[in-house]
């Protein structure tokens, strides 16, 4: 491998792992306030960049506008989610159960766009689509720095909610123990509720920087499935920086034996680190109490 | 506290009951039901209405082959089309390559699924819950990547023919895997008609329940869900070995779909895991909803959703299943029900959480 084809690899698995860490950001929230593993969180993904492209075909704008609408949109789904669906699951099956329901979502969603906007894949032309530029002889597209610099925003952002503010922090104990967060006065149905807002909000965010710089097609979901869940089994659903870390290894192994296998074969990478993972250490890497007993 | 049971004798249920006749009655249904699936073939002669009963057959075979895990241990799987898939291409697989007569190669398929099983249930069955799920999830998303990529062996994308085992017409050759998936279909309920009575079968029910405590009680929980799980596969590939041999032409992209793996869970919990015959009749209204869907609305993406609503609403509202929630309905007619019943988790700490609610008025779980 040339030094100009690793520098490449890495930028690229750099700006990918990027995307998986804005990813594994919203599971851990979902997983924290509400002991959800949201399947369908890679549907809401391609939903996000399905409106990013009707938006710009309609109006001929940026795409990168469209957040304005659909993040607080997909906040008010998140909460309406949370409020009609999940809290009524009997709470001795929930987490198994909260599997089947957003993966019958994840299916909907599907069916749906493909109802809607047919089979056909989409692509967001904008005048910077085409547009790459060069650092230390490694070649890198414009609109995948563009995702990039959005998911560090977003992940930037929920940082700051999470650690600055006081419904950050009323989050914060709401998943590290909800009993004990009842006790000094916080209405955890509540802040469940925002949290669950928030996670379907990064979905927003993380669809559209995803259909800035790929085809788009409802079935491609499935295809951010394997990613998805190999941050939940290697990651552990421990903590936002836990997970994003994962997500971001995963990314950066991904992109190298992409050059030499291919991409359907370096596809696979994602499971083979999963299972490896199940058979060294089934809690994840990094979640540690939380994650043993989901 | 004190119910019915604790007046009722204990040595007056089981084999001594005053009243036969519910007994009675269930034989009767149960023959009555086998003499009318196995005459279907004879009572129609169109090849679409035959291939549909040969279709939801299959369904029934895979579905009850998937209750073995999700109904004895509770651990749903969604990706139990790999084993479906698997023992298609490993029969298909046989015959072409090896020249093996249908019926060797069909065994030697499903045990061959199985075997394979057994790294994939060590691996996946030391987690529980969700990430169960994603496992078992990740293993058909594997299986999917390897069998498109592998061309050289499994034929890739334009998929894989399977020479006819019998020379006969269209109709006929439809009647013979009926007769087939029905024998296959009997023999699989069977065996799980006979772990459910059995000690083993308890300790599953156990795991079901509160695996923590099964552990305690001294239930060898790993032990157990892997020899289920093996089994569960054995079965599911031996759908899928039929299935090779009845339909002739094998796709990845639809032996290995999650959506395959996703009708099974909907049937099982559709007729109610906890049964016997949930998976059947879960396969019977899945399997004649999904032909309509496809007549109706053709390729459009709308079976999708209305998998997904059914799905949805089967979680949301029926999670026991339809056999449990018809025998409600009927029993408040019949005689009082033994207090040696099975309780579920989920059922015990309702029930515990309302006496709570009883002990101390205005307190919040």
């Amino acid at each position: 491998m040339s030094g100009g084809l690793f520098l490449q690899s890495l930028i690229l698995g750099v700006l990918l792992g990027g995307l998986y860490a804005l990813m594994a950001a919203g599971l851990t929230l979902y997983f924290g306030v509400m002991r959800v593993v949201m399947i369908a969180h890679a549907a809401f993904l391609v939903l996000a960049g399905y409106l990013a492209w009707f938006f710009t075909t309609r109006t001929g704008l940026d795409p990168i506008l469209s957040l304005a609408v659909t993040v607080p949109a997909f906040f008010v789904l998140g909460v309406g989610i949370r409020r009609l669906l999940i809290t009524r699951l009997k709470p001795a099956t929930m987490t198994m159960m909260s599997v089947l329901l957003t993966f019958a979502l994840a299916l909907v969603i599907e069916g749906l766009l493909g109802f809607t906007f047919t089979g056909v894949q989409r692509r967001i032309r904008t005048g910077y689509s085409s547009a790459n530029f060069e650092i230390f002889g490694a070649q890198v597209a414009v609109v995948k720095l563009i995702a990039f610099v959005l998911a560090v925003v977003a992940l930037g952002s929920l940082w700051f909610v999470l650690k600055k503010t006081s419904l950050g922090q009323a989050l914060r104990a709401t998943i590290q123990h909800r009993e004990a967060a009842e006790l000094v006065g916080i209405d955890t149905d509540k802040v469940a509720g925002y949290g669950f807002g928030i996670g379907l909000a990064t979905a927003a965010v993380g669809g559209t920087a995803l259909a800035l710089d790929a085809t788009i097609y409802p079935s491609l979901h499935w295809h951010w499935i394997g990613p998805m869940m190999a941050i939940i089994v290697v990651g552990g659903l421990g903590s936002i920086p836990g997970a994003a870390m994962a997500a971001m290894a995963l990314g950066i192994i991904h992109a190298f034996l992409q050059v030499p296998l291919g991409a359907t074969w370096a596809q696979t990478v994602f499971y083979v680190a999963l299972f490896g993972t199940l058979m060294v250490r089934p809690q994840g890497f990094f979640g540690g109490r939380l994650a043993q007993r989901f | 506290m004190p119910n019915d049971s604790d007046l009722a004798d204990a040595s007056a249920q089981g084999a001594s009951r005053p009243w036969p006749i519910p007994r009675l009655l269930g034989t009767g249904t149960l023959g009555a039901l086998a003499i009318l699936v196995l005459s279907f073939p004879f009572l129609t002669d169109t090849g679409y209405l035959l291939s549909t009963g040969v279709f939801i057959l299959n369904y029934a075979l895979m579905a009850t082959g998937w209750n073995f895990v999700g109904g004895f241990t509770g651990y749903i799987s969604l990706g139990h089309a790999a084993y479906w898939g698997l023992g298609a291409y490993a029969t298909a697989i046989m015959i072409t390559r090896l020249d093996m007569p249908w019926y060797l190669a069909l065994v030697t398929s499903a045990a061959a699924v199985a075997v394979i099983a057994v790294p994939v249930g060590i691996a996946a069955l030391r987690v529980r819950g969700a990430s169960f799920v994603i496992v078992t999830i990740a293993f058909v998303m594997i299986l999917l990547l390897v069998f498109q990529s592998w061309a050289g062996v499994t034929g890739g994308s334009s998929g894989l023919m399977v020479p006819r085992a019998f020379d006969v017409l269209r109709t006929q050759h439809h009647q013979i895997f009926f007769y087939l998936y029905a024998a296959a279909l009997a023999l699989t309920l069977l065996v799980w008609w006979a772990i459910d009575r059995s000690r083993f079968g308890m300790g599953l029910k156990a795991i079901r329940e509160d695996e923590d405590k099964a552990r305690a009680l001294g239930v060898p929980t790993y032990a157990s869900k892997l020899v289920v799980f093996v089994l569960s596969a054995f079965f599911t590939g031996l759908a899928g070995g039929l299935y090779a041999l009845w339909f002739g032409d094998l796709d990845p992209v639809f032996q290995f779909s999650i959506l395959m793996g996703a009708y099974m869970v909907l049937m099982a919990l559709l007729g109610g895991i906890r049964e016997l015959f949930g998976p059947v009749l879960g396969a019977l209204v899945v399997g004649v909803s999904v032909e309509y869907f496809k007549s109706e609305f053709g390729d459009t993406q709308f079976h999708l959703v209305a998998t997904g609503l059914l799905l949805a609403l089967v979680v949301l509202f029926m999670p026991e299943g339809l056999i449990p929630w018809l025998r409600g309905l009927f029993q408040r007619f019949g005689p009082r029900a033994s207090s040696i019943r099975e309780v579920s988790a989920g059922e015990l700490a309702e029930q515990v959480e309302r006496e709570h609610a009883v002990d101390e008025p205005g307190s919040r779980s």
